[in-house]
């Protein structure tokens, strides 16, 4: 079976969408600080605008506000967007945010020097779906822009697989009821191909914390 | 939103500039207002200062 047979019965954007509009204040709550990964890619790097696709509460959004001219955060998640409003109103962070899907980026061309598509890819519910995304990504860089890519990993200690395959993962929301949230697993190899399949070139890559991390250009 | 992000930001479908009407303003930035297509002439709302720039076949998909 390929990855991009998801069928009538699986998942679909929708669900991961109105998961994450249920699990949002939970969730930001459990994910206070950025990612070290996240660092060490935007450390000496600096732009005019930063680009933080699948926000969240808009952890990362602030590092890029930080060190761009400007910065947008975008979430398929109206809830998760609505969480980074809240936070970056209390924490005095000033970026714009948007409800907007990664297949299909609401961002102009070339305009995007830095920018962050973290944990995010592996949510897309088929392999066109996240090429798609890639190549969104691809366009809406600039010519010398940089961005970081991750994904969930068969590397990763939970997962008993060699290769990349699809499953939920629950959340379990404090009062005990569990939520499934999609994902697509990538094993390395096959995170280095997608993102070789799409426009953009991997320039750096790593597996660290169980995570595959790219460092991308636009071809 | 404020009125700046119209620099990053456009058509989700075709990608050509966006339209602003803002029906209600405060402190600097839209609070309800549209976002129109130039080109297609598709509507995009701005609720509670967040601009909704799904495509519109993703906008209506009801949350749980």
């Amino acid at each position: 079976m390929t990855d991009d047979e998801s069928g009538g019965d699986g998942p679909s954007t929708g669900s991961v969408r109105a998961t994450y509009d249920r699990i949002a204040d939970h969730f930001s709550k459990t994910r206070e600080y950025a990612w070290p990964e996240i660092e060490e890619f935007l450390d000496g790097r600096s732009g005019s605008v930063g680009l933080d696709v699948g926000c969240g509460n808009g952890r990362h959004t602030e590092l890029l506000a930080d060190r761009c001219d400007r910065a947008l955060g975008v979430d398929l998640s109206r809830e998760m967007v609505a969480t980074a409003r809240e936070r970056s109103r209390e924490r005095g962070f000033d970026y714009g945010l948007a409800q907007a899907d990664a297949s299909s980026l609401p961002v102009r061309d070339g305009v995007a020097d830095l920018a962050v598509f973290v944990a995010t890819l592996p949510h897309l519910p088929t392999r066109e779906a996240r090429i798609g995304s890639l190549d969104e990504l691809a366009r809406v860089l600039a010519p010398d822009g940089r961005a970081l890519v991750s994904a969930w990993s068969t590397e990763h200690d939970r997962f008993d697989a060699d290769e990349g395959f699809d499953t939920t993962v629950e959340w379990t929301l404090p009062g005990g009821e569990a939520v499934d949230r999609f994902y697509h697993i990538y094993d390395p190899e096959e995170f280095r191909r997608d993102v070789g399949s799409s426009g953009l070139e991997l320039e750096a890559f790593e597996v660290s914390s169980g995570n595959c991390y790219g460092v991308v250009r636009s071809e | 939103m404020k009125e700046d992000l119209l620099d990053i930001v456009c058509c989700p479908l075709d990608k050509h500039d966006l339209e602003l009407d803002a029906t209600e303003r405060e402190d600097g930035e839209i609070v309800t207002g549209t976002l129109t297509c130039t080109e297609c002439g598709e509507v995009y709302p701005i609720e509670d200062g967040i601009p909704n720039l799904l495509p519109p076949d993703m906008r209506d998909e009801a949350p749980a």
